[in-house]
């Protein structure tokens, strides 16, 4: 399972699938999704949510559906 | 750290130091009597030093960020990413938030010993005051959200 996303309660999985296609650099990926570096790194180590237009792109990159890549984890919602 | 993050610092830095000349100029000039016309003179020096310290810092911190990469990289040509993306954009956002903030609150509190009879003087370098602060507490917010996230 990948980190938490600030106190929003969503992981990723982007390292884990950055890894399964061919090891592909955070530079990368992030040349591919037209953001810098810092950005993907820091939406790794959950200190930045991505738009959900960004959070797409990803996932297309990825080749992944997009709640394999993001998961919400509403375990404490008042809901 | 990225290119964007690396000009907020170099604004943080520029306008500190210029936050810390306007302090000292005015203390200077209130132990010696009171605040004059001079305020002005202070005024438009600080806007100046602004534009000018701004553009030199950049330019020499660039050079000084193109050295290290060329060192790091070993490569004579290092490519630097000087792009702008999402996050960029709204840490930018915020930080104008803030700025904003402060500069309102200070320009309120500028009218406030106006209305209370002090001198337009007094008005006048509060204002200044404000602005320089609020620059400086919107590049700190911007550097405080580029390190620990949000």
């Amino acid at each position: 399972m990948g980190s938490k996303i600030g106190k929003s309660r969503i992981s990723n999985n982007i390292r884990k699938l950055r890894f399964y296609h061919n090891e592909m650099t955070q530079e990368q990926l992030a040349e591919k999704v037209g953001v810098t570096r810092q950005t993907i790194n820091a939406i790794e180590s959950a200190k930045y949510s991505p738009s959900l237009e960004l959070a797409f792109r990803i996932a297309f990159v990825l080749d992944s559906p997009l709640e394999e890549v993001f998961i919400y984890e509403p375990k404490d919602d008042p809901i | 750290m990225s290119y964007k993050e690396k000009n907020v610092a170099v604004s943080l830095v520029t306008f500190t130091l210029i936050l810390g000349f306007y302090l000292k100029q005015i203390t200077h000039m209130w132990r010696g009597g009171g605040l004059t016309d001079d305020v002005f003179g202070l005024w438009a020096t600080v806007v100046v030093m602004g534009i000018i310290a701004t553009i030199i810092l950049t330019i020499i911190a660039h050079i000084g960020f193109a050295i290290f990469e060329v060192i790091r990289t070993g490569d004579d040509d290092p490519k630097i990413d000087d792009s702008e993306d999402e996050r960029d954009r709204l840490i930018d956002l915020r930080g104008t938030q803030v700025a904003y903030l402060v500069s309102s609150i200070g320009t309120l509190l500028a009218m406030l010993t106006f209305a209370l009879g002090r001198s337009p003087y007094v008005m006048f370098s509060l204002l200044i005051l404000s602005g320089l602060v609020a620059q400086v507490m919107g590049d700190i917010f911007r550097l405080v959200l580029y390190r620990r996230g949000f």
